[in-house]
């Protein structure tokens, strides 16, 4: 499937979002709540880009929407900049101390008029980022609660979940660094729980907790071996090294 | 627990929110424990139980009155002065906004419209409609409920 983006042609596959093709060939199209390997949840709305079939055109969210056949996409006009200017001013008054909604405001040059200003102050935008990458790479132990102007995202009762293994997923991917997590002495505090760190067997580092061990041993069904990531790329790269010196 | 109230549903997700209905409407709340056994019943996540729960506004997590009072803050109604009832609603009951009375019979709530305009301002207790409400009618009003409660 071909489309154009800004005047170029480029491969798509059916089904694939406009998002997708745009990152996979180095296309900038900002966004807070999209995450490579997830589908697109659309709550940010920073993504907009102008899409074009024949006569008619209209702006989309380039991460939910389904590329077409023949489609020609714009990513940048004046119309989408005044719209994301608004996008960011609403982000800003919900999150004004936030350094990565700062950033955008610098770059958008946003103002936010006196008379819209608030005191209350929250790091999270609501995307729903650490609730899908909960569900995805964890238990599923936060969702989004309530509605309008008390949503949040919490654990059930704002209590320490027994669901939650600790593994740090959620903060991992916030957009905002929204979600609190603290170390110290070998315990990981995160959602009002603590939990056991486990170090790494090569380089001692804390590296996960021992209930997120736990539960990727359980799924695989099998005993992990306690190597952290940047140890466990290292041993494959020197094995890779190791095989290859034979064949030279 | 009164399980017999989950186990009459198959136990499938889409029957989350059916199933939490009839528990607010047998015991005028979610309790924790049925919260917890309904994600269990159903192999759900607590999490996705209790954010539909926290979603609907006719759920309700902590206990509501045996009798739910709606004040209705449509336009209609709020011109003709819904607040002035509220206020009189609340000062008789002795209450806070989003509370309950102590011997659990009243709480009181405002909603927006309840589509009985011509009857405006109105309020709605359980399921009845009381039109042409005035500020003098509440005291009254609120005491045959309370005598229907003592001799029952
Ligand atoms: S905590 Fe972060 S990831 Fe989660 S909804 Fe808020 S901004 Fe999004
Ligand atoms: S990245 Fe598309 S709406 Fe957030």
């Amino acid at each position: 499937m071909l489309i154009k983006i800004d005047g170029k042609t480029y491969k798509g596959h059916p089904g694939e979002t406009l998002m997708e093709v745009a990152r996979r060939n180095g296309i900038n199209i900002p966004s807070l709540c999209y995450k490579k390997g997830f589908e697109g949840l659309g709550r940010c709305r920073l993504c907009l880009v102008e899409v074009s079939e024949g006569k008619r055109s209209k702006i989309v969210s380039a991460c939910v929407y389904p590329i077409k056949e023949g489609i020609e996409v714009t990513t940048i006009t004046d119309e989408i900049i005044k719209m994301r200017k608004d996008i960011i001013l609403l982000l800003l008054l919900r999150a004004p101390d936030n350094e990565y909604i700062q950033q955008l405001v610098k770059e958008y040059e946003v103002k936010a008029p006196e008379r819209y200003i608030q005191n209350d102050n929250d790091d999270c935008i609501l995307c729903g980022l650490c609730v899908k990458a909960c569900e995805k790479l964890g238990t599923k132990a936060i969702s989004l609660v309530n509605r309008g102007i008390t949503k949040k995202v919490s654990t059930p009762y704002d209590d320490p979940s027994k669901d939650c293994i600790g593994c740090g997923a959620c903060a991992e991917t916030c957009p905002t660094n929204a979600i609190k997590l603290e170390e110290s002495n070998g315990i990981r505090t995160i959602w009002n729980r603590d939990f056991d760190l486990v170090k790494c067997s090569i380089c001692g580092k804390y590296y996960t907790t021992l209930d997120a061990l736990k539960f990727i041993e359980d799924k695989l069904a099998s005993n992990e071996e306690h190597i952290c990531d940047t140890c466990k790329k290292k041993s494959t790269a020197s094995k890779f090294k190791e095989s290859f010196q034979h064949i030279y | 627990m009164n399980l017999e109230l989950i186990h009459k549903y198959p136990r499938e997700k889409r029957f989350t929110l059916s199933i939490l209905q009839d528990i607010q409407r047998e015991y005028n709340y979610i309790p924790r424990e049925y919260m917890e056994y309904i994600a269990e019943y159903l192999n759900q996540p607590l999490s996705d139980v209790y954010s539909i729960a926290t979603f609907y506004k006719a759920l309700s997590l902590k206990p509501k009155g045996k009798y739910t009072i709606k004040v209705c803050n449509g336009t209609a109604c709020h011109i003709r002065g819904s607040e002035s009832i509220r206020e009189e609603l609340l000062k008789v009951l002795n209450l806070e906004p989003g509370e309950t009375t102590e011997d659990g019979l009243f709480s009181v709530e405002v909603v927006n419209c309840i589509g009985a305009c011509a009857l405006a301002p109105v309020i709605l207790i359980n399921d009845k409609y009381y039109g042409g409400m005035t500020k003098e009618k509440v005291k009254d009003l609120i005491n045959s409920y309370r005598e229907v409660a003592i001799n029952a």
